[in-house]
């Protein structure tokens, strides 16, 4: 890792984004012999993979997972990364692509910056962690989380009442309360966008009532509550730290549902939403969960078989479409479900005191005004190649992951080392060239 | 980040407090243990002034919800030669490799241990860290206090932690034994060898042969494409097979670093990593032998074939003769067949009125519901292609023939794909009929009646769990069957290279995550369907990560493998041969003639390529002249030392048991 990079810096390719699929891509480019420069618009390499719990159909921790690929690359002699760092423009002419990316403020210089946390526990300011969803507090200045990659402070403006604790007490005189925004161009010959995706809003469908319980939750508020070293160390439900005893997974709340223009499916809420209902199982017992679902597609390798195992375990399966959730006193919720197995009851009122909603995967960034890389109508980037899944609309730029589409770990980390393969052929074809012509 | 000490406060933690007194008798005999002088404390390589630094990993909460680190650490700390015991949340973290490397140099650590996970996970991570340090990555010992004590004694706290500290004592005792290895280096071949022609195999081959490495691409049919020649149009691009077929087959035609080799098969396989040594033969014709680094396996899969009688399914061929049941493959053709201008969709020359299409015959299978393969396996998994395949042909038929009715019988309709939602969308709105069965309750094929087989010669009846349960008939001429995909039939290669099948039959990976593409032969890859069903977009995706392992392997000069090989102690070795007899491994152990003391004798040579490290020969040499690296057999009788020198004896208790 090198923070001292400037515009004589000329990497063989450039990764935009430091999630799995990026890291995969470096990963696989540097260990052929180039040069990768890692570009990561937040505080940590790691994605939204570091912060899962665990993960399907293995059910290894995905920290065990994740942060031996983040070392790898934090190390890696032909990598450099740039967190705090939005790629904000490329323009690619005569096959060299010139990036221009900004370089938010940390307020932190991370060449002195020791890892120490002493203006964390000097800091008085605390806010919602983002990174545990909003359930737990951080302070205004802070290394990320437990195994974040820089292990660097990071100040939050927003937050920040700038009264001078954390300067003071800072051994090597590293915050700088005058940072500026700083914009770095560089050039290079191929390019990985690895930008991964967003999740839609819970509150995307209003009928779910998510704004108005807090006991409505996003899947990886879910991830973080389960998660072993999560804000609370156990599941309790947001809203007044009840152990939850009627769980309810609603799919498709985000996806497959022309209303909200997510037409296509997210692919990987399925088989979360499953592996979520066996953690909860083995975290709580006595629990009732129920997934309300439209088509259950594990479709992947061992999925199947996992989804059975659940099943067998005693999760519920419902085939019904939720049409509302209604908060109720207690802070419970009432669950309107059309389901078709019961003759009897097609319309019922099921009552839970804790509800994930699937939210639907859409895309992190577009590339499409800022770069020569298109997207497709459902706004992912476009690759339209048939013989090329990697392949962008734009000579030597190559996308991987969910960038190109909602797509489970698996599929990701192939298709990052597809799109590695095919950048570095690329490169090796240009030079081939050009020590013949 | 500093070394965090606080102990969590956890629900789990509840027993352990009501168990204080066990834990702290067991405690006190493990700290005994620990302290009590080894038999082996004067044994060879010892040294009084090694540096042992321990770390202790939590996992999160995965080993500390259950094993007391903070009591091993302390306990730990008392081993001869233990200088450093910490803790941490993820030693795997950078901030915990970082502590490792960072102490190496300040602390002059000599051996280092990390009590955390299975080896098979961070093993190779922490010997990166130990190298960073400035220490020879194999002074390290991993021990699994995981998988072997949190996990498998979850309800045992007290047990879990006194298990974790006896086999960290063992470890150890093991590095105070512990010398110095390198890696073995070796000349890589920079050429691989793609067994299959289909497009996971021609891809993976363009992908190299681009990259400017030399390839031997093999196909055992006299054509490239596989599966996908003859398959007409593909989702979701709705694009002739044959363009794709075509342009992947022109490429690796063209590459003059690519050799073809059609109508042959791969005959024979020896040798390692960098140097493999293959038999190709063209179908009766003599082998060449050739040299390979690597090896891809693009041998891609069959389609189901259902049993005779499945669904009242006579065989494609005979279908004129008896009932009218077809396979996902033999509609397409049938589809493909029937002329553009065509009024009718033909079957047995009789015009299709209307078409059943049956989800997962043969995936998806239960214990119980459905009859085994021939193997006596059940093919549990999805087959995941057959579900956008069986709505693309559902479609181009109400397309095509407005007329014909289209009824779909499915559990759960798996279009996740880019582009497949649509499918499914667009059948509903074209008037496809779904039917949906609960997989325990597959629909039942019967013919139909001849008083009403005028309606249509097969009748099905389901549960349709759409319509709460409501029992259906429905007359039709033409039942589909949406056959999936099973492992192609390389029994031969499996035997050969020793590869792993999963549960599911097809290649099994090191890791999904870890090492997709990976078998637990160095060397050899895995490309495309042959690991498990996959659509097209996914094959060419997993071809080109397969090929850019074999990029980076052939990035560097040398293959390095693992020093854990076997070494032959001259002086001891009597020219017995005992050890070449046991050696499951051709080539790995030999005799060669050597002169000792002006006479001709014969003594043991290891080929450190070919050996695998399992230790036979060690076991039956009796004159202790085997020895394994890494594994020598003084290390064993430290790690026995260490588990078991201060065992607490049931009839004697509290008096300890010495061995060794």
């Amino acid at each position: 890792m090198n923070t001292q990079i400037d515009s004589s810096y000329r990497p063989d390719a450039l990764v935009v984004g430091g999630g799995i699929a990026g890291l995969q891509s470096a990963l696989d480019l540097a260990d052929q012999g180039l040069k990768v420069l890692v570009v990561e618009r937040g505080a940590s390499i790691g994605g939204h993979m570091i912060a899962l719990s665990k993960v399907f159909p293995t059910l290894d921790c995905a920290s065990c997972i994740t942060t031996p690929k983040m070392s790898a690359a934090a190390h890696h002699e032909n990598i450099q990364i740039l967190t705090n760092a939005e790629v904000e423009a490329i323009e690619s002419r005569d096959g060299l692509h010139r990036v221009r990316i900004l370089r938010k403020p940390t307020y932190v210089n991370f060449d002195k910056c020791i890892g120490c946390r002493l203006c964390e526990y000097a800091c008085d300011t605390e806010y919602r962690d983002r990174f545990e969803e909003g359930l737990g507090a951080v302070r205004a200045i802070a290394v990320p989380f437990t195994n974040a990659i820089p292990q660097k402070a990071v100040l939050d403006a927003e937050h920040c009442l700038t009264c001078g604790s954390c300067a003071r007490v800072c051994p090597t005189d590293a915050i700088e309360f005058d940072q500026k925004p700083r914009t770095l161009a560089i050039e290079t010959e191929a390019v990985i966008v690895a930008s991964g995706f967003d999740l839609n809003s819970v509150t995307v469908k209003p009928q779910y009532n998510a704004a108005r319980s807090q006991n409505v939750i996003a899947p990886m508020t879910l991830e973080r509550l389960l998660a072993p070293h999560g804000p609370y160390g156990r599941v309790l439900r947001p809203s007044d730290g009840k152990i939850p005893g009627a769980i309810a997974f609603v799919q498709c709340a985000g996806s497959r549902d022309e209303s909200i223009g997510v037409p296509y499916c997210s692919r990987v809420c399925c088989m979360y939403a499953i592996k979520q209902a066996m953690l909860l199982a083995g975290a709580l017992p006595l629990a009732d969960i129920t997934i309300y679902y439209m088509d259950i597609r594990a479709f992947g390798k061992g999925y199947e078989q996992f989804f059975q195992n659940a099943k067998a375990m005693g999760i519920n399966f419902v085939r019904g479409k939720v049409a509302r959730i209604d908060p109720i006193e207690g802070g419970d919720l009432r669950l309107h479900v059309e389901t078709t197995e019961d003759a009897e009851n097609p319309l019922e009122e099921r009552t839970h005191d804790l509800v994930v909603l699937a939210q639907g995967m859409i895309p992190g960034w577009n590339p499409a005004q800022t770069t020569p890389v298109a997207c497709a109508s459902d706004g992912f980037v476009a690759t339209p190649r048939l013989t090329a899944p990697t392949a962008t609309t734009a000579p030597g730029i190559f996308t991987a992951g969910t960038a190109a589409g909602p797509k489970d770990i698996v599929d990701t980390i192939a298709e990052a080392g597809a799109a590695a393969i095919a950048a570095s052929q690329y490169l090796f074809q240009k030079r081939e060239t050009a020590v013949a012509g | 980040m500093s070394m965090e000490n606080q102990h969590r406060e956890d629900p789990h933690c509840e027993n352990e407090q009501a168990e204080t007194a066990q834990i702290e008798a067991q405690l006190a005999a493990a700290r005994r243990a620990a302290m009590a002088p080894h038999a082996s404390a004067q044994g060879a390589g010892e040294d009084a002034h090694l540096k042992i630094g321990v770390y202790i990993c939590r996992c999160g909460g995965n080993i500390s919800d259950v094993v007391n680190v903070e009591q091993v650490a302390e306990t730990v700390q008392l081993l001869p030669n233990v200088t450093t015991a910490k803790v941490h949340t993820f030693v795997c973290s950078d901030p915990g490799q970082q502590t490792i490397s960072e102490d190496i140099l300040q602390e002059n650590l000599d051996r280092v241990v990390v009590a955390s996970c299975s080896p098979f996970l961070h093993e190779q991570t922490f010997r990166g860290a130990v190298a960073r340090g400035g220490l020879n990555p194999y002074l390290y010992e991993h021990v699994n206090i995981r998988e072997q004590a949190s996990w498998a004694h979850r309800h045992d706290p007290s047990g879990a932690t006194a298990k974790a500290i006896r086999m960290i004592a063992a470890a150890v005792g093991k590095l105070r034994h512990a010398a110095p290895l390198e890696q073995i280096k070796l000349p890589n071949h920079r050429r691989a060898l793609v067994i299959g022609g289909g497009i996971a195999g021609m891809k993976a081959a363009a992908d190299l042969a681009a990259r400017g490495i030399p390839v031997l691409l093999v196909e055992k049919t006299e054509k490239l494409g596989g599966r996908l020649n003859d398959r007409g149009r593909v989702y979701p691009s709705e694009r002739d097979a044959s363009e794709l077929v075509e342009e992947l087959a022109r490429t690796v035609q063209a590459n003059p670093r690519i050799e073809i080799r059609l109508s042959s098969q791969v005959k024979a396989v020896s040798g390692f990593i960098g140097n493999f040594k293959v038999e190709v033969a063209p179908e009766g014709g003599a082998a060449e032998q050739r040299t390979v680094g690597a090896i891809l396996l693009a041998t891609g899969f069959r389609p189901y074939q259902p049993r005779e009688g499945e669904f009242l399914y006579r065989g494609g061929s005979s279908a004129s003769a008896g009932p009218a049941v077809l396979t996902l493959p033999e509609f397409i053709q049938l589809l493909r067949a029937t002329p553009e201008n065509a009024r009718h969709l033909l079957v047995n020359g009789r015009a299709v009125r209307n078409v059943a299409f049956l989800h997962c015959v043969g995936s998806r299978q239960l214990d119980g519901v459905h009859e085994p393969q021939p193997d006596g396996r059940l093919n549990t998994y999805c087959s995941r292609t057959c579900c956008t395949t069986i709505l693309q042909q559902a479609l181009a038929v109400r397309r095509r023939f407005p007329k014909t009715g289209v009824y779909n019988f499915y559990q759960d309709i798996r279009t996740y794909g880019r582009g497949e939602e649509n499918y499914y969308t667009e059948a509903s709105k074209a008037g496809v009929v779904f039917f949906r069965y609960n997989g325990e309750e597959p629909p039942a094929v019967a013919l139909s009646a001849p008083e009403s087989a005028r309606d249509g010669a097969i009748s099905i009846t389901v549960k349709d769990t759409l319509t709460w349960n409501e029992e259906l008939t429905l007359p039709v001429d033409l039942l589909v069957l949406g056959t999936g995909m099973i492992p192609g039939a390389i029994a031969d290669l499996i035997e050969q290279m020793k590869l792993a099948t999963g549960e599911d039959g097809f290649l099994q990976e090191v890791h999904p995550k870890l090492r997709p593409v990976e078998v637990a032969v160095n060397g050899v890859l895995l490309a495309g369907a042959a690991q498990g069903p996959m659509n097209i977009q996914e094959t060419l995706a997993a071809a080109g990560a397969a090929a850019v392992k074999v990029a980076a392997m052939f990035a560097k000069e040398n293959v390095e493998l693992n020093p854990f090989v076997a070494e032959v102690d001259p002086e001891l070795c009597c020219g017995e041969a005992h050890c070449v007899t046991q050696c499951a491994y051709e080539g790995a152990l030999r005799m060669v003639a050597k002169e000792v003391d002006g006479k001709q004798v014969e003594r043991a040579e290891v080929n450190a390529g070919l050996c695998t490290g399992c230790g036979a020969c060690v076991a039956v040499c009796p004159h202790r002249a085997m020895q394994l690296n890494g594994w020598r057999l003084d290390q064993f009788d430290a790690m026995v030392d260490g588990i078991a020198a201060g065992v607490p004896n049931q009839a004697c208790g509290e008096e300890l048991v010495r061995i060794g």
